[in-house]
């Protein structure tokens, strides 16, 4: 028996086999569940089935075509991208700007990078329930601040035309912080030669910052732009647990109606799949577009 | 000249503190709000500080919810999964980093492109097939789509090629297999690499929303993030145990904040950096 588990081990321990055994466990999880689900994914987007996934009938691109007839798919595109084009830029020049003040590792500038970045640890529902509850109409503390310099009742989660703005307003209390760190990190490896060469030609902070900063952590901006921008597109906790898509659907974003449509009511697997891989399409152009820019920009 | 200097880093430091308050006061009023009693939090205006500090709002809670399961729901599938998916991504970061064998690249490209891969696209189908595999609702389901992580591989693979030649010679010369080698040397130098791991799949799984969402339905299997989202919609009117489940919620991690703080800010900083 001993004998017989030494040439086993033997056998798994000589050449290249030591790799194999050691990524087996990694690829086999990714393979089969997360490629495996993506091919299964164009194949469940012909079909028409209920969350049961009882008798499936395929009905070819129907789902598709039917996607692109619902409004409620556009108003939700229109709102993913509404979502993406507001949150991702504010956060980008929020976190660049702070980023720039705080580069240097004194021991102010760590302590305000680590109340900036405190937001990683609440998650989605934690911050749901504190700005729910600050905004509030009747008990809230900022709806006090307001009315107290004048300002009317707002109903900041419920009113159409403002709900968008306050989604966006906590997604970026969220994550700017995220960037303003990766920011800081890219800033240290600007050369500080470059720096002092520019203070002896009397240069202002202002220009140093364009001249030398912002083009010395071009891929650093490429990868919080590209990451951000793919998370946006994918924007779904915030918004579950704080408007539910409402008031009248004027926040529910693509992965919100996908969601409601397989789980909540009346589910339909391959339709909210079709509408998945739309989203998936408009993911993958607006990387391949960055990226294609990035390489581009990384070779001038 | 210097007057203007001061002038200018004062406005800074005004323009940073308002920011971080913006941060720090949300969850500070939170904070305070889950030790008010009903009647003043109804109060007009509200206070920043409670008037008095009473318990009543978590006794609630927990009255109301079953909060310990949902708890310990959470801490087992955080941990469980920070656990294995940590072992597991650095067996593949260590094997893609150090060891030679056939397929390397083809198998690191495709662990790359799952990257790229949104959860929303791949989530119906792992739902189905967790489904169909007899595993929804159980700890299985949950844990084993969460074994391995990318970003894991990529970390831990970065690590492991930044270590010497020579350490991997020393191990062979004392007639360590690659195994050995892994385990006796490469393994305890990648300490900081790990923890960060840790630290950063801890917070994640006990943060993730849509994932147990997905694959729980069973109130026996339902994780904290959404158990607490139930305290506050739409028509709340009894506030107080939603600003204490808020509070409880936030808690564990807000601990491993304030102990593991430099590994988060690392692991992130870096995350940006190989891009």
């Amino acid at each position: 028996m001993m004998d017989w588990l030494k040439r086993v081990r033997n056998y798994w321990s000589s050449g290249s086999r030591t790799g194999y055994v050691m990524v087996a466990p990694a690829i086999l999880v990714l393979l089969i569940f997360n490629i495996i689900p993506l091919f299964a994914s164009f194949g469940i987007s012909l079909l028409d089935v209920n969350v049961l996934f009882n008798n499936p009938k395929f009905v070819g691109i129907q789902n598709y075509l039917e996607a692109f007839r619902t409004p409620r798919f556009w108003n939700s595109l229109k709102n993913t991208f509404i979502f993406t084009f507001l949150e991702v830029p504010c956060q980008m020049v929020i976190g660049l700007a702070l980023a720039a003040v705080l580069t240097r590792n004194k021991w102010v500038n760590k302590l305000f990078r680590s109340i900036y970045f405190l937001p990683i640890i609440c998650s989605a529902t934690a911050v749901g329930i504190m700005w729910q509850l600050i905004l509030n109409s009747n008990i809230g503390y900022v709806s006090w601040m307001l009315r107290s310099i004048g300002l009317p009742k707002i109903s900041f989660l419920k009113d159409p035309e403002i709900a968008m703005y306050t989604v966006i307003f906590m997604s970026v209390w969220r994550s700017f912080g995220i960037s303003t760190i990766i920011f800081v990190a890219g800033m240290q490896e600007v050369p500080a030669e470059l720096y002092e060469s520019a203070d002896l030609d009397g240069a202002s902070k202002f220009r140093e910052f364009f001249s030398i900063t912002l083009p010395g952590i071009i891929p650093t901006i490429y990868f919080v732009l590209i990451t951000r921008l793919i998370g946006s597109m994918q924007v779904f906790d915030l918004i579950f647990v704080t408007t539910g898509g409402g008031p009248n659907f004027r926040t529910e974003t693509m992965v919100n109606y996908i969601y409601s449509r397989a789980f909540s009511s009346d589910t339909r697997l391959g339709y909210a799949t079709a509408m998945s891989e739309c989203l998936f399409a408009i993911i993958l152009i607006i990387s391949i577009l960055f990226y294609r820019r990035m390489l581009k920009d990384e070779q001038a | 000249m210097k007057q203007k200097r001061k002038l200018g880093s004062f406005i800074k430091f005004m323009i940073l503190s308002f920011v971080a308050a913006i941060i720090l006061l949300p969850v500070l009023w939170m904070f305070f709000s889950s030790f008010r009693a009903a009647k003043e939090i109804i109060s007009w205006p509200p206070k920043f500080l409670p008037h008095e500090w009473v318990f009543d709002n978590y006794r609630k809670v927990f009255k109301r919810a079953p909060m310990m399961t949902y708890i310990k729901n959470s801490a087992i599938f955080a941990v469980s999964t920070t656990c294995l998916s940590c072992m597991i991504n650095s067996f593949a970061g260590y094997a893609f980093a150090r060891l030679h064998f056939r397929g390397k690249n083809v198998l690191f490209t495709m662990c790359l492109m799952t990257m790229m891969i949104p959860f929303q696209v791949t989530m119906i189908p792992l739902f189905t097939m967790i489904n169909k595999m007899g595993i929804y609702d159980t700890w299985a389901g949950l844990i084993l789509p969460r074994m391995a992580g990318v970003m894991g591989i990529f970390m831990m693979r970065a690590f492991f090629v930044g270590l010497p030649l020579e350490l991997e010679e020393a191990g062979r010369i004392d007639g360590l297999t690659d195994y050995g080698i892994f385990a006796r040397i490469m393994l305890p130098l990648a300490k900081p690499a790990l923890v960060t791991q840790i630290v950063l799949g801890l917070n994640g799984a006990w943060n993730d929303l849509l994932y147990p969402l997905l694959m729980t339905s069973n109130v026996r299997m339902r994780m904290l993030s959404n158990g607490v989202a139930l305290f506050v919609g739409q028509d709340t009117t009894d506030y107080g145990p939603a600003f204490a489940a808020g509070v409880v919620s936030m808690l564990p991690m807000l601990l491993l904040y304030l102990f593991g703080q430099r590994y988060f800010v690392e692991g992130t900083a870096t995350s940006g950096l190989k891009g």
